[in-house]
């Protein structure tokens, strides 16, 4: 299979049958059959179009970038602080925070936005129950997400401290570290006052308008 | 909070005065919307797959729209979408099989799309296989044009299935080397 014939089939196999580009560090050796092929198979049907579901999904990429000067007020509300619930639609409008709700859980840490990051489906409204932990992840992004009422806020699953996965403690409503005595808020916020850590980097979540919640995460 | 009228400007003049009803200028964002159809099918025909490319055009706009100045012509808007994605094109090679800039000179430096280039791109396989030598046309032919799968191709041109992923290969070098664009 290591043999050049073998490994370039196999990527023209997979784009003939509409996959990805799966490269390998030995396929630079063939890096102009291999440009070649993608261009043969991406010329032969002639222009494609954008499918009206990714054209939906970027829109609402663009909607809900975050720090962007162009976009609306209520938009940059909601996704600067990692919950962007329906910006795009109308009918939505009753599921985006309030602004004092919001500066309450202005609390975790840095929101992660991985390079390239892809909105990804990890769960159902209905699969998220009021105020509880539900861990979730997307790609290679660990998170904890909690629902209240039509809105979701998430944090990451990983302690700041020590590179470990919380666990959700629902007697107590905290995230509990594994390996240390460290708890957090949903919030993200440490609870020792004595030695406090940093708070928990925060995720994007956004519903869409089918009910979906999506977390940026990767692929 | 409440929704408010849509188009709304948060940095609309408080003092009072005369409203004039004017036409409503379309937002470079939403002029950059309708061009990124065009950015993708030039990000396609080039990766050859819809989820790169989704992925790819979906970088650009990320990109690119923030830093759209509002009234740009849509030409303008254009034209740096399409740098953007070259930028972007040459990022996803350059990271997945080492190729330089030098190397996607030829293709990063094309012109502007004015239209849709649907006929240009089916032109361009016709050019590139023009260039090949019998055989290699025709494996590329069966294989990529009609979607014969090897064993197809090997029955067709009366071959083997390793002899025909061999030709093949050559076939794509030699494809490689065809200068599509003057």
């Amino acid at each position: 299979m290591n043999k050049p014939e073998n490994r370039v089939d196999k990527i023209v196999s997979d784009l003939l049958h509409g996959r990805r580009l799966r490269l390998k560090g030995g396929d630079a050796e063939e890096k102009a059959a291999i440009t070649a092929a993608a261009r043969l198979i991406g010329a032969r049907q002639g222009q494609q179009r954008m499918s009206p579901a990714f054209r939906k999904r970027l829109e609402q990429a663009i909607e809900s970038a975050p720090n962007q000067s162009w976009l609306t007020r209520r938009a940059a509300l909601v996704a600067g602080f990692g919950v962007a619930a329906g910006v795009v639609t109308g009918a939505l409008v009753g599921r985006t925070l309030e602004p004092a709700a919001v500066a309450q859980r202005q609390l975790g840490g840095a929101p992660i936005d991985p390079i390239g990051g892809r909105w990804i489906d990890v769960a159902a409204m209905s699969d998220l129950v009021e105020g509880q932990g539900t861990r979730v992840t997307a790609g290679s992004v660990g998170a904890f997400l909690f629902r209240r009422g039509e809105t979701v806020t998430g944090v990451s699953s990983i302690c700041s401290h020590l590179p470990c996965e919380l666990w959700w403690n629902g007697g107590q409503d905290l995230l509990d570290c594994p390996c240390h005595p460290a708890s957090f808020t949903p919030e993200g916020k440490s609870t020792d006052p004595t030695y406090p850590l940093p708070a928990l980097n925060t995720v994007r979540v956004r519903v869409t308008p089918a009910g979906r919640v999506e977390v940026l995460g990767t692929a | 909070m409440s929704a408010g009228p849509p188009n709304q400007r948060s940095d609309a003049p408080d003092e009072p005065g005369e409203l004039l009803q004017l036409p409503m200028a379309p937002r470079a964002t939403d002029i950059a919307l309708g061009e990124l159809q065009i950015v993708y099918a030039f990000i396609y025909a080039r990766v050859g797959n819809r989820a790169d490319a989704e992925d790819l055009t979906q970088q650009v706009a990320l990109k690119a729209i923030p830093r759209l100045r509002e009234g740009s012509p849509a030409s303008a808007i254009r034209g740096y979408l399409f740098a953007t994605a070259r930028s972007v094109l040459g990022g996803f090679w350059s990271t997945r099989l080492g190729l330089s800039e030098a190397e996607l000179h030829e293709d990063l430096a094309l012109a502007v799309p004015q239209a849709p280039p649907s006929e240009e791109r089916a032109d361009t396989v016709q050019r590139i296989l023009a260039e090949l030598s019998d055989n290699y046309r025709r494996v590329l032919e069966l294989r990529f044009l009609h979607g014969y799968s090897l064993k197809e191709v090997a029955a067709e041109m009366h071959s083997t299935v390793g002899a025909v992923k061999v030709m093949q290969l050559r076939a794509l070098r030699a494809a490689a080397k065809v200068k599509v664009y003057p």
